[in-house]
């Protein structure tokens, strides 16, 4: 019987799985919450397993999950990104379950996802991290270390409340008169929000570029990396634009921080693929911030600059394969940007189109053009998720040529109904700043005009809007 | 047998004339369009004419000028300039001819000289032959016109408008070709501009004749309308007195109002021996033949009254001013007064305010003043500020006799001698400040305005402003056909509409269901290019009044006046809100300007019969309004 492996997602990165599974010659178990009930998901996959009516909650409930690979007699799991994939108790469930779960053991799962313990293991192994003190001391003590600090790193930095979290009490000093002020005050306020006055001081990492890089292991120890990424257009932390290989001109500081990641990821044990990712400030410094333990979205940059289909290379990893080539055999050739096209409207901030029906898809082809979609002619976009409609990643042999073509791109692709992110993205490309490859994380914080276009209406549809308006008023109101 | 073409300079194209063994004729296709279908016909019907009229062996092509300009911005959404653009790429020999008048250009009021000049200019560049008259014949509003025609290279043709009765006499008329030629020189063509059609065939050859006996080598052109169904014969009897051009239009679209048929007078004149110079007939023909299958779109824009006119020789309403006349008397209500007021009215109007030409905006100012007469049962108690200024001599002197001292009176009161000598006479219209003008106007557009859109906006402000932002969102309509354009009722479902865009692409669009869903919204669906689109409509607006529940009040002229006395300016008549010149809260005092009402293009400013403050404005430029529906309110101090 044929090998048959379930999806635990939806959307495209269900469809990238299930085209990886059937490229093996394996079968596609998918799995949909009602609201999903016309995903190109399910119609792809060679059996499909209803969790329930959602939304949301059946793709996350990790009991259904595994009945449902029990069911189907799926002998391993997929869990895409998003969902379940960075949740050990999964991992742990389809260990428990004799079910295979792509991806790391569950013990790397629950290790890299606690951030305080990720920190600690790679402080170990010497990987470098932002630095700052630890609890300060009350009173006279902590505030000379403190003091201490700054003089040695420079303003600014973010004094943290150590029992804070998800953005609360933290506060950028940029001088030392503030820093006396403040430090005091933000005892107090972390005293009555978190019952705990500890704080201590980080430095601040101004304006970094977002660097990650692709790890591949196996169950062997055998550990290589599939080269960077620059995923530093972010709008709120998310990311928006990712192109591979990073663009940063020193190519010593990119190996560098490479090997790095290779290191990281061997400290933790790491197993499967994984994205290990730094910020890189305008010194050249460079600073862990997590492992991501899940494909990538943004994976698909890497596949077209080496070649190498990783999510293929997961399952064959995840069913005990060696890696099949050596950190030598991984060569970088040309540039590949992706493009994340959601159903939002970059002008209402950036506002989801979910319930809309997609009157007109058509998209563009050619060389070096890869899409990883779900959307098609007639598809409602369901409002209970996410707004990708479609991951439009192109590849070229230079870095003008992969702008050039991803411009004809976006220029080519035409969806109407929802509005989408297209040309929001065509006003960045043609940015000189985004072409010079010269950008950090706060690019669209600065060019915040970007925002700032017209829709373009095609001469044919403005005729059209004035006959359905004669036809609607029974007479041309702007001829009598 | 020369032809004259296009890119010919002036002196060229009269020496042919003056040697020609014949006549040439003019195709007005534009006075046709405008006396016959108020001036609906579109561009791409003409194009559709093009090839064939081009062929046809013109003298030239009337195509724009008159109210046709502001028609093409206001109507039927076409750039007029684009127009001539499109006409000349199929169009490369036939000269276009435009109409202006004058002074008032285009429109119906004077212009500053240095509009005036500028809007020549640019016209100029794709105009060859310019008609230039003036309501009153008075020749200087018309020497910035004729200045800038000729510097610019082109065909000037200063016209005298005809008329019958006692003043308009062959001396009368001589006397003012001699005043035209002083200023413009022999080298021109002179029009008898017969804009009513009046007279007899007699009449119009004696004419003819006393002109050329006294000025031999002068081209005549001859210009007339249908509507008695004689023009045939003037025609023939300006010709055979030696008139070297004259006025006719394709027979498929010729109706009523307008000038009669090309070939009906070719035939004709050829019989008495004379030869129509380069017409070729079979191309005439063709061009009533690609013609006549559109003329059931533009039904609804004929005439309401069918049928020739003889009556015309009494109330002497000019064609071009018939089909908004009749119009404006079936929106209003009254169409079944007109026979009355064309019969009787107008012609006394006509006389009392010296007998000169019925034609823009003469022709408006009478009609309005007749049909105000017969509405309100009161003579001349409700002036229209053109009027006030025709009696003022703001648009030059009157050209026999001053209408009598009781109308003086009635509209200006017992001081209105006074006012006359200080405010009579023409006034001089300051230069505008263009660059001023381009500045507002690129605010409006929100981008830089070409030297085109300039022109427009300089002439027709609000509705320049209003027809670009149109095509920004509706594209260069001139593509739909008339079948479409003007479409009445709806489509039907599953109608197929074919139509190659402006840049030449072609699309297919297919009318699909329209539903109401449980908001009131309408969505209509159309199949464009192979793709499902739908479009979507809020759901209409109540009339004001009844949205508000508010019963509507009618009330009458006393009542708007008592109003008005206590600061409820209210509408005194039916118009269009063209000017407001205050805003809330301004401080007002009695008789200052609140804002300006325009109906059938006669502009009547309404005053403050109160000082205080501005309170609220209940209506915008470019609002209709209805009798007794509110303006403004004052809070009296």
């Amino acid at each position: 019987m044929k090998k048959k492996i379930l999806v635990a997602n939806r959307g495209e990165i269900a469809l990238r799985v299930i085209r990886a599974i059937q490229e093996l010659g394996y079968s596609a178990v998918a799995v949909y919450e009602s609201p999903d009930n016309e995903g190109l998901h399910i119609r792809t996959a060679d059996e499909a397993v209803w969790l329930g009516d959602g939304p949301r909650c059946d793709y996350l409930d990790i009991e259904k999950v595994i009945k449902a690979a029990q069911k189907t007699g799926a002998e391993a799991i997929h869990p895409g990104y998003g969902f379940l994939a960075e949740n050990p108790d999964f991992a742990k469930a389809c260990e428990d379950n004799g079910i295979i779960f792509i991806g790391p053991p569950a013990s790397v799962v629950r290790s890299l996802g606690d951030k305080v313990m990720a920190r600690k293991i790679m402080a170990e192994a010497g990987i470098p991290m932002v630095p700052g003190t630890p609890s300060l001391a009350p009173g006279e003590a902590g505030m000379n270390v403190a003091v201490e600090f700054c003089q040695k790193h420079g303003y600014p930095v973010m004094l943290k409340a150590t029992a804070g979290g998800g953005g609360r009490g933290i506060r950028q000093i940029d001088n030392e008169q503030q820093l006396q002020t403040e430090i005091p005050i933000a005892r107090a306020e972390a005293r009555a929000a978190f019952n705990n006055d500890a704080v201590f001081i980080e430095k601040l990492v101004l304006n970094p570029k977002h660097i990650e890089v692709q790890i591949m292991a196996d169950q062997a120890g055998t550990t290589i990396h599939l080269g960077s990424r620059d995923c530093s257009i972010q709008r709120r932390n998310q990311k928006l634009i990712e192109i591979a290989p990073s663009l940063i001109p020193d190519q010593e500081l990119v190996d560098q921080i490479c090997r790095t990641a290779v290191k990281a990821a061997k400290a933790a044990g790491y197993v499967n693929a994984g994205t290990v990712e730094f910020l890189v400030d305008d010194d050249h410094n460079f600073y862990f911030m997590e492992i991501n333990t899940r494909i990538q979205v943004e994976h698909t940059v890497t596949e077209m600059v080496t070649g190498i289909d990783i999510v293929r290379t997961q399952i064959k990893l995840a069913l005990g394969k060696k890696l099949a080539f050596a950190q030598d055999d991984v060569q970088i050739r040309g540039y590949a940007i992706e493009v994340r096209i959601n159903a939002e409207d970059p002008q209402n901030n950036f506002m989801p189109e979910g319930g809309k029906k997609i009157a007109v898809y058509r998209s563009p082809g050619g060389h070096g053009v890869r899409l990883d979609g779900f959307a098609y002619q007639g598809f409602t976009i369901p409002e209970a998720y996410d707004s990708l409609l479609v991951k439009l990643t192109v590849h070229g042999f230079s870095w003008n040529e992969t702008v050039d073509r991803l411009r004809r791109c976006l220029n080519n692709f035409v969806i109407i109904g929802p509005k989408t992110t297209i040309p929001f993205y065509l006003r960045v490309i043609d940015n000189q700043e985004f072409r010079r490859g010269d950008f950090n994380t706060a690019f669209l914080t600065i060019h915040d005009y970007l925002l700032e276009y017209e829709d373009v209406t095609s001469e044919c549809d403005k005729l059209a809007r004035l006959i359905a308006e004669i036809h609607y008023r029974k007479q041309n109101s702007y001829a009598i | 047998m020369e032809r004259i073409i296009h890119g010919m300079s002036p002196g060229e194209a009269l020496a042919i004339l003056r040697r020609a063994d014949g006549y040439y004729v003019t195709n007005t296709a534009r006075d046709l369009s405008q006396s016959d279908y108020k001036n609906r016909i579109l561009l791409n019907t003409d194009l559709l004419a093009a090839k064939h009229r081009e062929q046809a062996g013109y003298f030239s092509l009337e195509i724009t000028g008159g109210a046709s300009i502001h028609v093409d911005i206001l109507r039927k959404q076409v750039d007029p300039f684009l127009k001539l653009e499109l006409l000349r790429e199929k169009m490369p020999k036939t000269m276009f001819q435009t109409l202006c008048r004058g002074i008032n250009l285009f429109g119906y009021r004077p212009y500053p000289q240095n509009v005036i000049r500028l809007v020549v200019r640019e016209f100029a560049k794709y105009v060859d032959v310019w008609r230039v008259f003036d309501f009153l014949n008075h020749v200087s509003n018309m020497i910035a016109v004729f200045e800038e025609v000729q510097r610019a290279g082109k065909i000037l043709e200063p016209s005298l408008c005809f008329s019958t009765g006692p003043e308009h006499t062959d001396e009368y008329y001589l006397k003012k070709v001699g005043e035209i030629l002083d200023v413009t020189g022999s080298d021109v063509v002179l029009c008898f501009k017969n804009h009513g059609g009046l007279g007899t065939p007699k009449r119009i050859g004696n004419l003819v004749d006393a002109v050329l006996q006294q000025y031999p080598d002068l081209i005549i052109h001859y210009h007339g309308h249908n509507t008695d169904s004689n023009d045939i014969g003037r025609i023939t009897a300006a010709v055979r007195a030696g008139a070297k051009i004259i006025d006719a239009s394709d027979h498929a679209l010729s109706g009523f109002y307008g000038p009669p048929p090309v070939l009906t007078a070719v035939h004709t004149l050829n019989e008495y021996g004379y030869k129509a110079v380069g017409i070729d007939e079979e191309a005439v023909i063709a061009t009533s033949e690609a013609l006549r299958g559109q003329r059931k779109y533009y039904e609804y824009f004929e005439s309401q009254f069918k049928g020739f006119d003889p009556t015309v020789q009494i109330h002497k309403l000019p064609g071009g001013a018939a089909g908004s006349s009749f119009e404006q008397a079936t929106k209003g209500g009254f169409l079944e007064q007109v026979p009355a007021i064309l019969h009787r009215e107008l012609p006394k109007v006509q006389r009392e305010l010296g007998n000169f030409w019925s034609v823009t905006p003469g022709s408006q100012i009478l009609w309005t003043t007749a049909i105000s007469h017969v509405q309100s049962g009161e003579r001349y108690a409700n002036p229209s500020g053109d009027l006030k200024n025709l009696l003022l001599g703001k648009y030059g002197p009157f050209p026999f006799y001053q209408p009598p001292d009781w109308i003086y009176e009635k509209v200006f009161g017992d001081q209105w001698r006074e006012i006359l000598r200080e405010e009579g006479g023409m006034d001089q219209i300051a230069d505008m400040d263009i660059e001023q003008e381009y500045r507002t106007l690129a605010d409006k557009l929100g981008y830089e305005p070409t030297q085109q859109q300039l022109v427009s906006y300089l002439q027709h402000p609000n509705d320049t402003v209003a027809f670009f932002k149109f095509e920004e969102k509706f594209g260069k309509v001139y593509v739909l056909p008339p079948g479409v354009f003007f479409r009445r009722g709806g489509f039907k479902l599953g109608e197929i509409i074919n139509f190659r865009d402006h840049y030449g692409k072609e699309h297919v669009v297919e009318i699909g269901p329209m539903q109401r869903d449980e908001t009131g919204k309408t969505h209509v669906y159309l199949n464009v290019d192979h793709h499902e689109r739908r479009y979507e409509f809020e759901p209409e607006e109540e009339s004001g009044v009844q949205a508000c529940g508010v019963k509507a009040v009618k009330l009458n002229k006393q009542e708007i006046n008592k109003l008005a006395k206590i600061g409820d300016i209210r509408a005194p008549f039916g118009a269009n809100v063209c000017e407001v010149e205050i805003k809330i809260g301004d401080q007002v005092k009695v008789d200052d300007r609140l804002l300006i009402l325009e109906a059938m293009k006669m502009q009547t400013p309404i005053n403050s019969q109160v000082a205080g403050k501005v309170e609220s404005i209940a209506v915008k430029v470019g609002s209709a309004v209805k009798p007794g529906d509110e303006l403004v309110k004052i809070i009296v101090t």
